[in-house]
């Protein structure tokens, strides 16, 4: 049975939160590197990086299809062990799942048997939040307007188009508040509007509620809006060709802030950095 | 199968009525396509009637009208009940213990891998095995009554079913779990919220082709050893080279199986949400 081995195996006690720590790292990547191997050939996708994110810290990671962005959200998450070298999440090993992230993945996870609503609220439906049902529907209707499905709460997934179930999987993250975001291209399906609109929302939420937030995304103007640092991967195999600091003031405008001067220097040295990479990336 | 057609979209709205078939034919209107079948119907048995006696002897294929008659007079001294209500009873006791044997052990298997591994040899084994080798020997354990019966029916189920809650359980994206798990959900409600209600539809796929092999395993049983139930009928009437008795207690049966089968694709669409493209 290649599947159903690990599906309800035994995992480690959620990590205690570390009062020490408050203000300092909350994921620190050492000297990480990953690598897989596709029928019977080690391929690497990671190089060893160092990579650190702070407490409240928005930290959007760009480059080419394939430069290990992805991977590096799966090691944070606990999805995937490094081939070498440790995460830290809020100063602890990584071992086994991380519960303490909220994870969008690129593909949606949504439960195709459930309603966009009630998918919604299967996070609040578990015991280690266990709201009450009054509660569950207050809620969940809030954040189907936020992420604007009015009306589509009732469909099911498979009557949805990409971007609908995009963000209804990004409602069922949002809805249960976790500390930290991991978000792998969460807008890319998106229409531009709408992805504004999103960025606005997201950025709110964020700041309101305190998270820490890795984003991926391939979109740099995106990244340069929503984040406090964008760190620039190599093509594959992935290492970290750059990292700028965002100055930009919040909370921010997103509308507004791209025509900023700063932001267009930010966009300019960015992409002068991605630029080779991504002509590297489209060559292999 | 009939039952299901006259579900389909086509056969029951009126608007996609004019939409060309595969041959670029107009399809025909829902009426259009009663009065033909009724129309089909009739001329074979009109034809049966007319052949028999005439082409072919009455003896090998007794008449519809014969056929009818005899449907009749069972219906009305009562024979008739008798025989289908321990047909009935057998096919769903065994059943029913098939059914619920099957998605319980089939959930558990599917929620033990290792136990899973260990046994699935042998499970194989013994889902290969035709269940109608097992008939002798349940008449000499259970006897000729109910007992054996009820136990072929439930074998043959049970594993038809065991087979659609791992094929379902199997067929479940990991990366749900993945989530659910993320979202701090524990074995239980992983269980509960993703696996069960992934299999659903698997196990209502099973349990509706059940029904078949479930009436198939009951007469097999009656045809082998009984005193009673439709396949002694069928038994016992070509015992005495009665082609009539034999058609109608073939007719009882097949209004049975439809029944039954009808029954539950409707109890299985009302269940699960089949239009949701799952």
């Amino acid at each position: 049975m290649p599947r159903g081995d690990t599906m309800l195996e035994n995992r480690p006690k959620p990590t205690p939160v570390s009062a020490a720590n408050t203000g300092g790292a909350m994921v620190r990547m050492q000297d990480v590197a990953k690598d897989f191997s596709v029928r019977g050939k080690e391929t690497r996708a990671l190089q060893p990086i160092n990579l650190t994110v702070n407490r409240r810290e928005f930290v959007s990671l760009v480059g080419p299809s394939g430069c290990g962005k992805s991977t590096a959200l799966n090691l944070v998450a606990g999805l995937l062990t490094p081939t070498s070298g440790q995460v830290f999440y809020d100063g602890q090993l990584v071992q086994g799942l991380n519960e303490r992230v909220g994870y969008i993945t690129q593909k949606d996870t949504l439960l195709p048997w459930r309603t966009a609503a009630d998918n919604i609220a299967v996070p609040l439906e578990l015991r280690c939040r266990n709201e009450s049902r009054k509660v569950i529907r207050e809620r969940v209707a809030e954040m189907i307007e936020l992420v604007g499905l009015r009306g589509f709460d009732k469909h099911y997934p498979g009557e949805l188009s990409g971007g609908m179930r995009k963000r209804v999987a990004l409602a069922r993250t949002l809805i249960y508040e976790p500390e930290t975001l991991l978000m792998d291209e969460p807008f890319g399906a998106l229409d531009a509007q709408l992805k504004l609109l999103m960025h606005d929302q997201l950025q709110r939420l964020t700041q309101q509620r305190k998270m820490t937030v890795m984003f991926v995304t391939h979109d740099l103007a995106e990244a340069i809006a929503l984040s406090d640092r964008v760190v620039v991967f190599s093509a594959r195999p992935g290492r970290i060709r750059a990292e700028r600091e965002i100055p930009l003031d919040r909370p921010r405008d997103v509308f507004k802030v791209r025509f900023a001067d700063t932001f267009s220097r930010l966009h300019e040295e960015l992409w002068n950095e991605l630029k080779d990479e991504v002509v590297k990336g489209t060559d292999v | 199968m009939a039952s299901v057609s006259i579900n389909s979209p086509v056969a029951q709205s009126g608007v996609r009525n004019d939409e060309p078939g595969a041959l670029g034919r107009a399809m025909l209107t829902t009426r259009g396509l009663i009065i033909s079948r009724i129309l089909f119907l009739a001329a074979v048995l009109l034809t049966w009637e007319f052949a028999s006696g005439r082409i072919i002897s009455k003896f090998w294929l007794s008449t519809p009208s014969a056929i009818m008659q005899t449907l009749w007079k069972w219906l009305h001294d009562g024979s008739l009940w008798v025989h289908l209500e321990a047909t009935l009873t057998e096919m769903s006791l065994g059943y029913v213990i098939g059914c619920v044997a099957g998605v319980f052990i089939g959930l558990v298997l599917g929620f033990l891998p290792t136990v899973y591994r260990v046994v699935v040899p042998f499970l194989g084994g013994l889902y290969c095995l035709p269940k109608i080798a097992l008939a002798p020997l349940f008449v000499i354990l259970l006897g000729i009554d109910l007992g054996s019966k009820v136990a072929l029916v439930a074998i043959s189920v049970f594993f038809l079913i065991l087979y659609a809650t791992l094929d379902g359980i199997h067929d479940i994206d990991r990366d749900l779990v993945q989530a659910l798990r993320i979202m701090g959900a524990t074995r239980r409600e992983i269980a509960m919220k993703v696996l069960i209600p992934g299999c659903l539809r698997w196990v209502f796929t099973g349990m509706r082709i059940a029904v078949r092999y479930a009436f198939t395993a009951a007469i097999l049983g009656e045809v082998i050893a009984s005193n009673r139930g439709v396949g002694y009928l069928i038994e016992a009437f070509s015992g005495q080279y009665n082609s009539t008795g034999v058609f109608a207690a073939m007719l009882v049966l097949v209004a049975c199986s439809l029944t039954a089968s009808e029954l539950l694709t409707r109890w299985e669409s009302s269940a699960t949400h089949s239009k949701a493209g799952v």
